[in-house]
């Protein structure tokens, strides 16, 4: 047997590659590199009914949310349920639940790629769409939110007539520019990677289609130059985006302590932000490789290595999550100020007591309990695991948004909340716009990146 | 300008055909290698110079700045009431310096990576071999002496050698 090294990428990163990171990525025993990029290449969807059901079910669902936003575009802000005293609703807390999930693909991806983690490889892709998507979805709430959309420009810095520039103390101002960038920058991260993939795809097209790949590929050739600059690049981009990732999050939660409603104004309420947007982000990868991999057959890339591995990353920061949880509303029970106190009370034995434990024991008990425990462990329950996590990550953004607001200072101005059909049908749609995006997606585009992935198989 | 294709299967072989090459006097600029996934392995032998890091933090402090005196100039130029806090204040606009700054060096790395990858911009009008499914191609530009290049790589292993005109 010729015992000489085939030839291979390597290992790319900072640390050195174990066999156990070796054996994690590679794939069904035996394949080459150009069977394994058939195999990839041959799982993306063909235009069967059940993907055309699937993509006009989710297109129905986003359409319908459309015409309740026009409806309330039409008529008025007065066709939600959010009144005074509660000024934020479903709108915001859908805001900062795709935002936080957003990031899944930058802290993932970025940082198995810093670390040099070689069972990120067939996750990283999946990762990094969700962050994409999440964003688009996400930065939509703030133009539904203001009610007036067609003046959204006014954000934007530009001399009007009356010199009214956009006020740059604003935390809304900060969020405008945060999520700008993280865009632009989540979309370069996810397009870079893509691109040999691209030029891969262009060689096995034809027509139309053979010609959108080339010019999406910009003239790949796979010339060690090009590696050599792409490689170099991810790393950068690894280290940015994650700057970015942190603070973007860290705008959004500037949002709420900002302001002196009670229980908001919280000097831990940036990493609390964080820490649940990476706690969410890694819920919502697991949840989206365990569809994937039942829908595409990707059984042989998406190996229960994978899910063990986030699933472990899932309970660290489920445990991170509570420890913050507990110190914010140990401090804010403890220190009994009137204001902070009625919150604190409504949130966890009043009106929203059963959401306060339901999300406890989405957040804490079912992933401790289901993945904590090896025995129990398998790629089922680490992905129903990571569903209540959403669910529990949901009603923790509720229970920041709508409690403190309507339970202000003064007792005369305590009020309610509850969503209208507008808000309810936009929250429908945005959950239909993922799915339907992520269809879309894998159908144009590999959701394992190839050429990683070739790597580590010729590695073995 | 005629071009020495040599396809390789083997890193050892690979390697061991640029080390040949380099130590016969062949330029580091008129070897190129062609694959389907990077070979790092070869990659300390074919050393290129990077200005990407560079480009990317002067990007970052070009767009930090200029958003940043923007902001100045604006808060002047249309003062707010600010209850007794500064017109002007770093704490206030930190943020968006940061973002500004960050984006900055996205944009200056995409552009750096765009400039030295040759996908624009690029002066060399190498014709590029068909990549193999497995292996690389080391292309060797030879402005004379090709014959002696081809007798140097027939012993190295190459999988398949061919000689392709500039022109093709």
């Amino acid at each position: 047997m010729d015992a000489r090294p085939a030839l291979a990428g390597g290992h790319r990163g900072f640390a050195p590659p174990t066999e156990e990171s070796m054996q994690a990525v590679a794939a069904a025993p035996g394949k080459s590199a150009a069977s394994v990029r058939d195999d990839i290449l041959g799982r993306m969807p063909v235009t069967n009914p059940a993907y055309v059901a699937a993509v006009v079910s989710c297109s129905a669902v986003v359409a319908w949310a459309f015409f309740a936003w026009g409806y309330q575009v039409v008529g008025g802000f007065g066709h939600t349920g959010v009144r005074r005293p509660t000024y934020w609703g479903f709108y915001i807390v859908n805001f900062v639940f795709w935002i936080g999930i957003s990031h899944a693909g930058t802290l993932i991806s970025a940082i198995l790629r810093l670390t040099g983690a070689n069972w990120r490889k067939p996750v990283t892709r999946a990762a990094e769409a969700i962050t994409v998507f999440c964003l688009m979805i996400g930065g939509m709430f703030p133009l539904i939110h203001i009610g007036r959309v067609w003046l959204f420009y006014w954000m934007i810095p530009y001399p009007n007539e009356r010199l009214l520039w956009p006020n740059f103390r604003s935390p809304l101002f900060w969020d405008l520019t945060a999520i700008l960038t993280y865009l632009c920058g989540s979309l370069i991260y996810l397009y870079l990677p893509l691109i040999p993939d691209l030029a891969e795809l262009a060689r096995r097209s034809t027509g139309a289609k053979r010609r959108l790949y080339l010019l999406l590929s910009l003239g790949w050739t796979g010339s060690d130059r090009q590696w050599q600059a792409l490689e170099r690049a991810m790393k950068l981009m690894s280290l940015v985006i994650l700057a970015i990732a942190v603070s973007v999050h860290s705008v959004v939660a500037y949002d709420f302590s900002m302001s002196v409603v009670p229980t908001w104004h919280n000097t831990i309420f940036a990493p609390y932000f964080v820490v649940g947007a990476i706690f969410s982000g890694i819920a919502a990868l697991v949840l989206v490789m365990a569809v994937l991999r039942k829908l595409m057959r990707l059984e042989d890339y998406l190996r229960e290595i994978h899910f063990v591995n986030l699933g472990k990353l899932l309970v660290l920061m489920s445990l991170v999550w509570l420890y913050f949880t507990f110190s914010e509303h140990l401090t804010t029970w403890y220190g009994n100020l009137p204001g902070e106190i009625q919150v604190f009370n409504v949130r966890e034995h009043g009106l929203y007591g059963f959401l306060f434990w339901t999300m406890i024991a989405c957040n804490f008990a079912v992933p401790f309990v289901l993945v904590g425990i090896s025995r129990l462990r398998s790629i089922f329950t680490i992905a129903l695991s990571s569903a209540a996590v959403l669910l529990g990550m949901w009603i923790e953004r509720f229970l920041i948004v709508v409690p403190s607001l309507s339970t202000p200072y003064l007792p005369a101005a305590w009020g309610d909340y509850a969503p209208s059909w507008v808000e309810l049908s936009i929250t429908a749609g945005t959950f239909a716009a993922m799915a339907l995006l992520y269809l879309l997606f894998v159908k144009a585009f590999p959701i394992i990146a190839i050429w990683e992935y070739d790597d580590g198989v010729s590695a073995r | 300008m005629e071009y020495l294709h040599a396809e390789y299967l083997r890193t050892e072989e690979l390697a061991a055909a640029i080390r040949l090459l380099q130590a016969n006097g062949v330029p580091r600029r008129a070897l190129e290698l062609y694959s389907r996934r990077p070979v790092e392995a070869v990659t300390p032998l074919l050393p290129r110079r990077s200005r990407m890091s560079l480009g990317a933090v002067l990007s970052a402090i070009a767009v930090g700045t200029g958003v940043t005196a923007l902001m100045y100039w604006i808060q002047l130029d249309y003062p707010l009431v600010t209850r007794g806090m500064p017109i002007v204040s770093g704490w206030a606009t930190a943020v968006v310096t940061f973002e500004a700054t960050m984006a900055g060096a996205v944009f200056g790395t995409l552009l750096m990576l765009l400039k030295e990858s040759g996908l624009v911009l690029s002066r060399r009008r190498a014709p590029v071999p068909d990549l193999p499914d497995e292996g690389a191609v080391l292309q060797v530009a030879c402005e004379a002496g090709l014959p002696a290049v081809r007798a140097l790589l027939e012993d190295t292993g190459a999988n398949r050698i061919e000689v392709v005109d500039s022109s093709a």
